[in-house]
């Protein structure tokens, strides 16, 4: 009989392995013909790690001060072993983490997955996406080229036009009247201590939330999967499969298409023509340009904000307004709005694209 | 007639320094082919580990599924065991 490792008699002296393999074993999911979407939190999940990584190994050498930031990057880029991949690594995960969360957050609308009792599981995950999309916002901050001043300039004027509490929203995220080198402190805070403390006990919260809850079942399939399948060994290893596939894709796009560095951050130029957001602010971009300045004498962009805001806010509080799917009853209307929702959000982003 | 030919020098002197001013694109990517030859063949060989990795996985998650198919993965309650 072989002899155990001796590492291995060490831990089973001290904890009950087998009772945590029974633990793993016991956690069955359920199969149907939708379990592919199961798989796409955990691509998110796996990008994230993949992302703080090479976060830390990018914060091992960029300075985070208007005179040098940008002076750091090319540093890194030109001069660090390996840096311009870890950059381009960097910006590429962040583009599918967040790809990846969207494609997540419409199929937990379009499956309901959001229903009764899992409320609180679709509303970490939305915040999620949230914290998400303003760690990319303060990560191409950390740039310091005109392309992101410019853009987080314009973003953070547009949270401005947000009424009673948008002037506070603006200073609060510029660090005074306008974009400086104060926002750069500002961002560098945000997007390495405090969205990473955030964004950790969100996924904690939500991945407890899964276990507690177990995975979700469409309604339209109550009565037809084909059982349970548990989750340790046979979708750990489909998982691991995806991540692989997932990684393999990330490094190739980090390798063929690195990202361009701009010209360096001016406080006093004008904003470079054709300036436009990162690809998940497009459209809100452009529905923004779709508003007139005025609108009945009221500012057309205030408007605009405003029912963009409620929009989200709607979106947010869909577990709550959705009564049927609660009951376990099929909601078309909700299915309705959730592809509303997702074609608006697809067809704003590729005209702000391509316009 | 001096006068104009350094004014002239002048202004071309600034034209060409405003024109040759202007920043370089910054080589985000190794520009020496010696470089992107070894970037390329890292690339293909993590391509390889990558594609052997999921066969294998997908190997083995094929045995475990004919096992469970089976029933072999269940220990039998009650059996009887030789001491």
């Amino acid at each position: 009989m072989r002899r155990k490792a001796s590492w291995l008699r060490w831990f089973e002296e001290r904890y009950d392995i087998d009772e945590i393999k029974n633990l793993a074993k016991s956690k069955l999911v359920p199969s149907h013909k939708y379990e592919c979407w199961y798989f796409t939190g955990g691509i998110v999940l796996f990008l994230f790690v993949t992302q703080f990584i090479s976060g830390m190994v990018l914060a091992l050498y960029y300075v985070p001060h208007g005179d040098f930031a940008h002076k750091s990057i090319i540093d890194i880029v030109t001069k660090i072993n390996a840096g311009w991949f870890f950059r381009s690594l960097h910006h590429w995960n962040a583009q599918l983490a967040i790809v990846v969360a969207f494609i997540h957050l419409f199929s937990a609308l379009l499956l309901k997955s959001y229903r009764k009792p899992r409320e609180l599981l679709w509303v970490s995950g939305f915040i999620l996406i949230g914290t998400s999309i303003f760690f990319g916002l303060s990560g191409y901050f950390l740039l310091w080229d005109e392309r992101a001043f410019a853009a987080v300039r314009v973003a953070t004027g547009g949270a401005g036009n947000l009424p009673l509490v948008g002037s506070f929203i603006k200073a609060f995220l510029r660090g005074g009247i306008d974009v400086t080198g104060e926002t750069l402190t500002r961002f560098y805070a945000f997007h390495v201590s405090i969205l990473p403390l955030v964004t950790l006990f969100l996924i904690v919260m939500h991945l407890f939330l899964v276990q507690y809850h177990g995975m979700s079942v469409p309604l339209s399939l109550k009565h037809k999967t084909r059982g349970d399948i548990p989750f340790f060994p046979n979708l750990f290893y489909k998982d691991l499969i995806i991540w692989l596939v997932a990684f393999g894709m990330v490094v190739t796009l980090a390798t063929f298409l690195p990202p361009e560095i701009g010209k360096k951050a001016d406080l006093l130029a004008p904003a470079p023509e054709n300036i436009k957001p990162e690809w998940y602010f497009l459209f809100l971009f452009q529905t923004l340009k779709l508003f007139p300045g005025t609108i009945l004498g009221l500012n057309g962009e205030t408007i605009a904000i405003v029912l963009v805001s409620l929009a989200i806010v709607f979106f947010f509080l869909i577990p709550f307004f959705d009564r049927k799917s609660a009951r376990q009853e099929m909601s078309r209307l909700f299915t309705w709005i959730g592809t509303i929702y997702l074609a608006y959000f697809v067809v704003m982003t590729i005209i702000g694209f391509f316009s | 007639m001096i006068r104009i030919i350094i004014l002239f020098c002048f202004i071309i002197t600034l034209a060409s320094s405003r024109v040759f001013a202007q920043p370089e694109n910054i080589e985000v990517f190794p520009s020496a082919p010696y470089d992107r030859y070894i970037i390329y063949e890292m690339l293909a060989l993590f391509r390889v580990g990558i594609i052997g990795l999921i066969v294998i996985i997908r190997m083995k998650l094929k045995e475990i599924e004919r096992i469970q198919f089976m029933g072999l993965d269940t220990a039998e309650k009650e059996i009887p065991l030789l001491d």
